[in-house]
């Protein structure tokens, strides 16, 4: 009742007709920020700060956290309609969301990430109001070798993404390692693979490996199927899903919503680890799995709920312990530093007037984005149906500037050339280039946790098999491990079976 | 008819590229014709080696407008993050020497990297002409406020002797791995520094219990300390921090004084016309030394610690020698 009463008065801030503008504002630069590529929500939110300073505090976090949720909504449009991820998170939704574009049903895929987005964050919100004392403690159990073994989990995930061939899969897998490994070792300060090239000491940019792989390599193969066969891009079929989609696609946004959440309340996860999990648990659950990665609505409507009620979830230890668990986070926590509000275990206590209206100021941001989104959802979709020839170079533009954008340099542009090239080559060898991506990120993640156990508990691995939530994570990666092969032999055989038949 | 639209789009984006890059060049060779008459009459770029958003940028983007109220040309604040700072680094010293290029370097990030055999760079210090230093953040140790084996810093050193403690560090030879290192170095403590991605991660680890002691900054630890999450026990100053009035110095404890901040300071390109230096060198102090410069920096919780061209220069050598003494128990 109390923390009721608290939300109402928090609502009643909110509602007010200048924080409202704010909000509105907000998710509509960061609607814009999402959907160009390169300058992602935490740029876009540190370039902005500087025009907060002269608001009031409760506005200038509205409008900040606004452009944050804002552009992850704004992510996804880009994803789905031109395979151009412009984070992590958006990888996995690019799997199917694209697929389903080709199929003229961005509209479709548009549709049910905006639904799935408001709910998983709306769900969230709640969950940060309800239980957010209580989570802390959680929160915090998580140490090097629980993370470890979290991403070890991950990487079983990636496993179901590899496609029809194993070895395949593998090789993704292992270059994806690989190219984690450039730059400057966590422990040792080692420089690995620079070659002398400054650029190269802190490895590579995520944003130009996804980019390239996934948006630059589906150009040129667009482009030479229509040099040879030129085919006309999809007619715009609908805008909601077919009935007999509605109930698997409401169960994944319930499971994306509560898998998001968890993985928020721990600091330093990214978001891709929700959204990953969501993804092959969606596949595992699925009766026909093999309608995955050809436009299955489950695996746009999981992994995108997953991802904002993550970071409802987030909200959490950035609240309560003044731990940001992303880059944009800790722009966000910057601000609240900045407007004088110090995060951490008193903010609830001597702003709650504040952390109220903000949360209040979430429901009616994400609801303003369903409604921006729902109807516009058709609108954006049309652009999958522009000529290709017109299409094509627009994205290449738009995707050299977004490179040239991190850091301002050409180096990027060219990071972005070279794995546009790579990703074509690997495509037209069917090797899947997801699991680059993602074991990329991973694979940075899992070396440092792992040499931050190792440093801990002087050079001994047992605590990753011992300490009980570690040694649960590794318990259930063998158990999906040895869930895959079986069913790897499982279709061997059925495959076998039907040649034979 | 499709065709030419295709061609005159391409066209059209090979042109946009081209004066991209034409208008980088051409503005510092005219400018390297004219003589210093009055300078500056152009916009001056500030080079921030790191992200949008990141302490550096926060740091730069505050001091903009009161450095662009001195110069009477606008300021602009460009980042170019990449290779731990040496992107940006390199870029600085590679910059035209016409002064319309300046940056920011982060020592003892420099320091570290200057030492760091495995790291090819290109440029050294002498690469470098100082300006001024801007800010100064030191080194801070932090326990958790239930910890029972021990209370204050005295307690925590007479502990560290006997038993091996884990301590965080944010980046190998960076200013908080440096502090531990001088900490076993000087008092003959046993820590052991466990590497983190950044603050936030290694706050999380030393919140959890998973490491024995947090090393940080002030800036980074002195709400948190206010707010009872923490317990600042020592600061690795010369004098105590106006953030944490109440915290003791290590040297102030009778131990051997620990001196480890990390600074941020302003650099040109070696070649600058010295009347030039000597403008940009003005107009640098009198914008740090403003009053409500310092105020909005405090606000932020930076501290302001001014340090001419000179002084600058000897903090950067020092903390080159720092590291190079501690390169054996870096391992280099």
């Amino acid at each position: 009742m109390d923390t009721f009463g608290l939300l109402m008065e928090g609502f009643a801030i909110a509602l007010s007709w200048d924080n409202l503008l704010y909000a509105l504002i907000g998710v509509s630069v960061g609607m814009l920020v999402g959907i160009l590529p390169g300058l992602g929500p935490s740029a876009g939110t540190a370039l902005l700060i500087p025009l907060t300073f002269g608001m009031d505090p409760t506005s200038a976090i509205v409008m900040l956290a606004a452009i944050f949720y804002g552009s992850m909504y704004g992510g996804t449009i880009t994803t789905v309609l031109v395979n151009v991820p412009g984070e992590a998170a958006s990888v996995i939704t690019g799997l199917d969301g694209y697929p389903m574009a080709q199929q003229g049903r961005a509209g479709v895929a548009l549709g049910i990430s905006a639904i799935g987005s408001f709910i998983g964050g709306v769900v969230a919100i709640i969950g940060v109001v309800l239980v957010a004392p209580m989570m802390v403690k959680f929160a915090l159990s998580f140490g090097p070798p629980e993370f470890f073994a979290l991403i070890l989990f991950g990487l079983t995930m990636v496993v179901g993404l590899a496609g029809k061939s194993v070895i395949r899969g593998m090789i993704a897998v292992l270059i994806g390692l690989l190219l984690a490994m450039y730059g400057m070792a966590p422990s040792s300060g080692v420089v690995r693979y620079s070659f002398g090239i400054t650029h190269l000491i802190d490895g590579f940019n995520f944003v130009t490996i996804a980019m390239g792989l996934f948006g630059l390599s589906e150009i040129l193969i667009g482009m030479e199927q229509q040099l040879k066969n030129p085919i006309k891009p999809p007619a715009v079929k609908g805008m909601f899903p077919s009935r007999k989609e509605w109930k698997p696609s409401a169960a994944s946004i319930g499971r994306g919503t509560v898998l998001g959440f968890f993985m928020g309340l721990i600091p330093g996860t990214s978001s891709v680890v929700p959204a990953l999990m969501s993804y092959s648990m969606e596949k595992r659950l699925a009766k026909d799995p093999s309608r995955f990665g050809k436009g299955a609505i489950e695996g746009v409507a999981g992994p995108e709920t997953a991802n904002n009620s993550f970071t409802g979830g987030a909200l959490i230890p950035l609240f309560l312990l003044g731990i940001p668990s992303s880059a944009t986070m800790a722009v966000l926590m910057g601000a609240f530093i900045l407007h004088g509000l110090q995060p951490g275990p008193t903010l609830f206590i001597q702003h709650s007037d504040f952390v109220w209206a903000v949360l209040a100021s979430m429901f009616i941001g994400n609801a303003m984005l369903l409604f921006m989104n729902l109807p516009m959802a058709g609108m954006w979709a049309k652009i999958a149906s522009v000529p290709f020839k017109l299409l094509f170079p627009i994205i290449i533009a738009v995707s050299i500037v977004g490179t040239y954008s991190i850091s301002n340099s050409l180096w990027d542009v060219g990071g972005l050339l070279f794995f546009g090239l790579v990703g074509y080559l690997f495509k037209k060898a069917d090797i899947p280039v997801a699991p680059i991506a993602l074991t990329f990120i991973l694979g940075v993640m899992m070396e440092e946790a792992l040499l931050q156990t190792l440093a801990i508990y002087k050079g001994s691995f047992l605590p990753i098999f011992t300490r009980p939530l570690a040694g649960t994570l590794m318990a259930m990666s063998v158990i999906a491990l040895s869930l895959s092969i079986y069913a790897g032999f499982k279709n061997k055989k059925d495959n076998l079976a039907d040649s034979e038949a | 008819m499709n065709k030419r639209w295709i061609m005159g789009l391409l066209l059209m984006f090979i042109v946009g590229l081209l004066a991209a890059c034409a208008e980088e060049a051409a503005p510092a060779e005219a400018e390297a014709e004219e003589e210093t008459a009055a300078f500056p009459e152009e916009p001056i770029n500030v080079i921030v080696a790191y992200d949008a958003g990141g302490g550096t940028d926060t740091t730069a983007r505050t001091l903009q407008p009161f450095l662009e109220e001195e110069l009477g040309v606008p300021v602009n604040v460009v980042n170019q993050p990449g290779g731990s700072g040496w992107v940006g680094w390199t870029n600085i010293a590679n910059a035209e020497p016409d002064g319309q290029t300046i940056g920011y370097l982060n020592s003892p990030n420099v320091a570290s990297g200057l030492v760091n055999p495995t790291l090819e760079r290109e440029v050294d210090l002498s690469d470098f002409e100082t300006l001024a230093n801007h800010v100064a953040d030191p080194g801070a140790i932090a326990i958790r406020t239930d910890d029972e084996r021990f209370s204050n810093f005295e307690e925590l050193v007479e502990y560290a002797k006997e038993n091996e403690l884990t301590t965080t560090a944010t980046g190998v030879a960076g200013d908080d791995h440096l502090v531990t290192l001088k900490l076993n170095d000087r008092l003959g403590t046993k820590f052991r520094a466990v590497q983190f991605e950044g603050t936030a991660e290694s706050r999380a680890a030393f919140l959890g219990g998973h490491v024995d002691v947090l090393v940080t900054s002030v800036g980074e630890a002195y709400s948190m300390d206010e707010g009872g999450q923490l317990d600042v026990v020592a600061v690795t100053a010369e004098e105590r921090s106006p953030f944490l009035p109440d915290t003791p110095t290590v040297g102030e404890l009778g131990f051997d004084p620990i001196i480890q901040q990390s600074t941020r300071g302003l650099v040109a390109p070696v070649g600058i016309d010295p009347e030039k230096l000597e403008v940009l060198k003005a107009a640098l102090e009198n914008a740090i030394q403003n009053e409500e410069h310092q105020t909005k920096m405090t606000e932020i919780g930076t501290q302001v610690q001014y340090a001419d061209a000179e002084e600058y220069r000897q903090l950067l050598e020092q903390d080159l020698e720092d590291v190079e003494g501690l390169k054996e128990l870096l391992g280099w």
